[in-house]
């Protein structure tokens, strides 16, 4: 058994077991579902120590040096004079892909022990709750863009339900919200996609294939099809490789998300229940990363250079926009969510600037975000779940209220506004220094835009302190008065079960940042030599 | 009359010939005698008796097409002097429309208002096997001739239909409205017809001189003339700007009949599209409208008033009315293609499409037996009352806006395919903007889609207590067909191999 396959299909193994319980044993879903996340992470943390590295095992644009490959026949149709169609179930990994599947794991539990404050329906929760946990490990493994589609697409309609059935006041709103922004840049997705495998042969079957692989060479491509670059194509008088570039990145983009397609992520974390959020910042987000580095880049890289400068701008612009907002809310969930979009900028950026650091940067922002952000999301839902309040003016004091939340808090928060020693520290230095690098080594970015990338991580330590501040420094003053200050008691065990792997994987990648950069470095490598020879 | 004496044993012969190639149509005629007999001589018991000898004969029809499609794996064959046409794409149609027909048939009995008519449902029976085999000549039909006479067939038959059960106003009100339509638009086609009669000399429009005589007449004639036959189809399509009928109609009509109505008559009817069409498009002596860009544009507007209209709608048959007037405008897009490539995406997406519509009506039979209401408001917080009925609403209506892992996002992707195929011969701009069209009306399309999602499982109910009888024949027949549309959903090559 292939244990990409295994790890994608787990989840719905165990959703299966929940199906044919009887709802009077719904006490025990949470458990199953823990124990369904605990084998994902226990998996992936083996794919990752059996990780090859090396240059022989770069990926990005040679099928042969993927690991953990699966690859069976799925769909082949004869399509008369257009040829065949051929579409695999085709999985791999890179070291692109295989630090966000050990963090998308591990964010996945901790999502599951969040959910211990969901108390109605609970069937229906932990189904679309493991359906959503295939179709995530799915993303990051496919290697077909059929496969990618069909997996990118499921993650939709549990998320629309998760928002819409478990959610605050205004879950109807932000959960078709959500739906609608995803969906609309998908739909143009899937007429990209289909153009491309109109466009690419298979050079050892001769039919048109969904292979990612084989649409990143140039060679694959038939005479004179669309998406060729050798045909120079237009659409509505636009290249047409511009415009397959454009929507693809726009379809992802809405996922990171960028300003200003951000609008729906505040709506739908703030109306998500706490392990939805969770996974919606720690996991979703990255998919949209992950789209661009794997797709957008691999099969458009001539477009990613000379676009580069606007997708450094977007970048920048998501960095000061969502640190300006962050700094304006009174809601300490809509605060974090508007940092997530602040921080995935520089995701954007690491990327524009096409140099070994900057890419590795975004990676590791990725990544360490991942872990900061669904902390954060479970911190604010501790509080929320004991006064059902999140405003961060109605609370002062929180030091001694619950010193041991506040120890939680205040690592989370260093963590997030870059303070050396932990993750996110390195991925933006990283970042940042690929991005001063661009302008000598490719000339694709301004110095310009590094300045204003420092810039960000400075608001982004002005709105963190000062809500640090505002809410947990000085004399205990609730607004809820005696009653608050009785339901708000200290984090307990399982919180803590929860939190601490957040805050070692932040300070372990933060002392020990070879812990993603040994693996995702020959990838990388890979990656900027494929950019750089097109 | 002498002269025409040496022609007849070759006559003869035709038809003699062409009987074996018309079994299915035979049975279905001898099945409608069987089932109108028995609905005399039976009695009371009736209703059961012409159901099952109904269901059991079309299950004999099936067979008869299967052993059809044998026959036409490699050639065609002109039936009864060049009447009708047996194709592989007709004999595909005939298939998919004979198994919908029986699933209809089996569901009339389901409804709870349908069932509770006082004439009981024996003639029912009758008028829908009539229509069945009307159906089938539609889908065959080449003759203008034989065209106007199979479409008058399945409009007869379905105005009875849709008056059947005619103790509401508002039922009594469609089926007026239908009648009045549909007559005023087979009119309009017979003016066609004749006009085409008169300027090509032919009946026959695939005969090889009859598009070079039509080209003799002045264009702006002929394709007047064109477009009143297109506006006879047209009217049984739904397509913009003949839909108007149709929100009425299936609001007003019994469930069962607005599933019927929606579903195959249109598959014919884009089968004759099929049929008919060709002699237009490839004959280069044909310099009249361009059909090809005519039903691009109508397709388009088609997409866009459907869908948009849907959004508004809150009455959940007015909405699937509406919506299905979008899916015409999504099948024209596989049909302007003209491909053999886009024919068998269009007989695909018709078949899942259609598959998709009768199990959404199903459901709302189902919510209607219970709740004895249409409206999408009083789904309120049902979802987790009647969770299976719901979860395979969810999945139906996914498929129908096109969404994975369902059926209807591979007949998407089908369509889409075949449309960027020739996109890419022949870089028309019309193709492009079908695509877009067709992307950007999936997004709206999920906003009225989810509408009934929403309102099962997102709002919460006040009023506790509904009934809980619960019909479980619909039930199985929406979970048998969300099953379909997930299993077609990830091996679309089950059923697309074979078109």
């Amino acid at each position: 058994m292939n244990l990409l396959t295994l790890l994608i299909f787990i989840p719905v193994l165990f959703a299966l077991v929940i199906v044919l319980l009887p709802s009077s044993q719904r006490g025990s879903f949470k458990y199953i579902t823990l124990l369904a996340t605990l084998i994902q992470l226990g998996i992936s943390i083996y794919i990752y120590l059996n990780f090859k590295t090396g240059a022989a095992s770069a990926g990005i644009n040679h099928e042969e040096q993927f690991q953990f490959v699966h690859k069976l026949p799925w769909i082949a149709l004869d399509l008369g004079n257009m040829g065949k169609m051929q579409i695999d179930y085709f999985v791999g990994i890179d070291g692109i892909s295989v630090t966000l599947l050990v963090m998308s794991a591990l964010v996945m539990a901790v999502a599951t022990l969040a959910s211990w404050e969901i108390k109605s329906n609970l069937k229906g929760f932990f189904l679309l709750f493991l359906l959503l946990d295939m179709a995530v490990m799915g993303v990051f493994c496919a290697l077909d863009f059929f496969l990618f589609y069909l997996f990118y697409e499921l993650m939709l309609l549990p998320l629309y339900f998760l928002i819409g059935m478990w959610g605050g006041v205004r879950r109807e709103y932000a959960a078709i919200k959500f739906f609608l922004y995803t969906l609309f840049g998908s739909v143009f997705m899937l007429l990209v996609m289909v153009g491309l495998y109109l466009s690419v042969n298979d050079p050892a079957t001769g039919s048109h294939t969904f292979n990612i692989i084989q649409m990143m060479n140039p060679a694959n491509y038939a005479n004179g099809s669309v998406f060729s670059a050798a045909a120079h194509q237009t659409i509505l008088g636009m290249p047409a490789r511009t415009v397959g570039f454009v929507v693809l990145f726009i379809a992802f983009a809405i996922k990171v998300p960028v300003v200003p397609l951000h609008t729906w992520l505040p709506d739908a974390h703030v109306e998500a229940p706490t392990p939805v959020s969770i996974i919606l910042a720690g996991v979703l987000l990255k998919i949209g990363g992950y789209g661009i580095i794997r797709i957008c880049l691999g099969i458009f890289p001539e477009i990613a250079s000379s676009g580069a400068f606007w997708i450094g701008l977007i970048g920048v612009v998501s960095i000061l926009y969502g640190a300006c907002n962050a700094l304006a809310q009174r809601d300490l969930k809509r605060l974090i969510a508007y940092s997530s979009v602040s921080h995935m900028g520089f995701v954007l950026l690491g990327i524009a600037s096409q140099t070994a650091e900057g890419v590795s940067g975004a990676m590791m922002q990725m990544v360490s975000h991942g872990f900061l952000s669904s902390m954060l999301f479970f911190l604010v839902g501790v509080v929320y779940n004991r006064v059902h309040d999140r405003d961060i003016y109605h609370f002062r004091g929180l030091g001694t209220q619950m010193p041991q939340y506040t120890a939680f808090v205040m690592v989370a928060f260093f963590a997030s506004l870059g303070l050396p020693g932990f993750s996110a520290f390195v991925a933006e230095a990283f970042t940042l220094a690929g991005t001063f690098k661009s302008p000598t080594v490719n000339g694709l970015l301004p110095y310009w835009m590094a300045v204003c990338g420092s810039v960000g991580i400075l608001l982004g330590a002005a709105y963190l302190l000062w809500t640090l501040q505002r809410m947990f420094f000085g004399k205990v003053s609730l607004k809820g008065g005696e009653v608050w200050k009785i339901a708000l008691t200290d984090v307990n065990l399982r919180e803590k079960l929860a939190l601490i792997p957040m805050a070692v994987a932040a300070l372990a990648l933060g002392l020990m940042p070879s812990l993603v950069f040994g693996k995702i470095n020959d990838s990388v490598l890979a990656l900027i030599q494929f950019l750089q020879t097109k | 009359m002498h002269d025409l004496l040496p022609h007849i044993p070759a006559q003869l012969n035709d038809v003699f010939g062409s009987i074996p190639y018309f079994m299915p149509e035979i049975y279905l005629t001898v099945l409608f005698l069987a089932v109108l007999v028995a609905d005399l001589f039976v009695g009371r018991r009736s209703v059961e008796f012409c159901k099952v000898l109904a269901c059991g004969g079309l299950l004999v029809v099936i067979l008869k097409d299967i052993t059809q499609l044998a026959q036409v794996q490699t050639a065609s064959y002109a039936l009864f002097s060049n009447m009708l046409l047996l194709s592989k794409a007709s004999v595909h149609i005939k298939l998919i429309i004979d198994v919908l027909s029986f699933i209809l048939l089996l569901y009339f009995t389901w409804d709870d208002k349908l069932k509770e008519h006082i004439k009981g449902l024996s003639d029912l029976y009758t008028i829908t096997i009539a229509s069945v085999l009307g159906l089938h000549l539609m889908a065959m039909a080449i003759n203008l001739l034989s065209v106007y006479l199979a479409i008058e067939m399945v409009s007869l038959a379905s105005y009875l239909m849709v008056a059947y059960r005619s103790e509401t106003p508002l039922s009594s009100e469609a089926g007026l409205k239908y009648v009045l339509f549909g007559a005023a638009s087979s009119a309009i086609m017979l003016y066609g017809i004749s006009l085409l009669y008169g300027f090509s000399g032919s009946l026959d429009q695939l005969a090889d001189n009859s598009i070079v005589q039509l080209s003799k007449v002045n264009e702006a004639s002929a394709s007047v003339a064109l477009l009143l036959l297109l506006i006879g189809i047209g009217f049984k399509l739904s397509f913009v700007p003949l839909h108007f009928w149709v929100p009425d109609v299936y609001q007003g009509a019994p469930t069962p009949v607005t599933a019927y109505l929606s579903t195959v008559p249109k598959i014919a009817a884009f089968g004759l599209l099929v049929n008919i069409l060709p002699p237009f498009l490839s004959d280069t002596s044909w310099k009249g409208v361009n059909v090809g860009q005519v039903l691009s544009a109508v397709g388009i507007i088609t997409m866009i008033a459907g869908n948009f209209a849907a959004v508004l709608q809150s009455n959940v048959k007015r909405m699937l009315a509406y919506s299905s007037i979008g899916h015409t405008g999504f099948a024209l897009m596989a049909i302007v293609t003209f491909s053999a490539q886009g024919l068998s995406a269009l007989i695909y997406y018709l078949a899942v499409y259609a598959l998709a519509n009768i199990g959404a009506l199903a459901l709302a039979s189902y919510f209607s037996n219970i709740l004895n209401a249409e409206d999408v408001e009083s789904y309120k917080g049902l979802g987790l009352k009647y969770p299976v009925a719901s979860v395979c609403f969810v999945i139906i209506l996914v498929s129908l806006t096109g969404i994975p892992v369902t059926a209807g996002f591979t007949g998407k992707l089908f369509v889409f395919s075949a449309v960027y195929s020739v996109y890419q011969q022949t870089q028309s701009v019309w193709m492009l903007a079908l695509m877009i069209t067709g992307a950007l009306i999936t997004v709206v399309s999920l906003f009225y889609y989810l509408k009934i999602p929403l309102y099962l499982f997102l709002k919460r109910t006040e009023n506790a207590e509904v009934a809980s009888e619960k019909s479980y024949n619909l039930l199985v027949l929406v979970v048998i067909i969300s099953f379909l549309l997930i299993l077609l959903g990830i091996f679309p090559d089950l059923l697309i191999k074979h078109l």
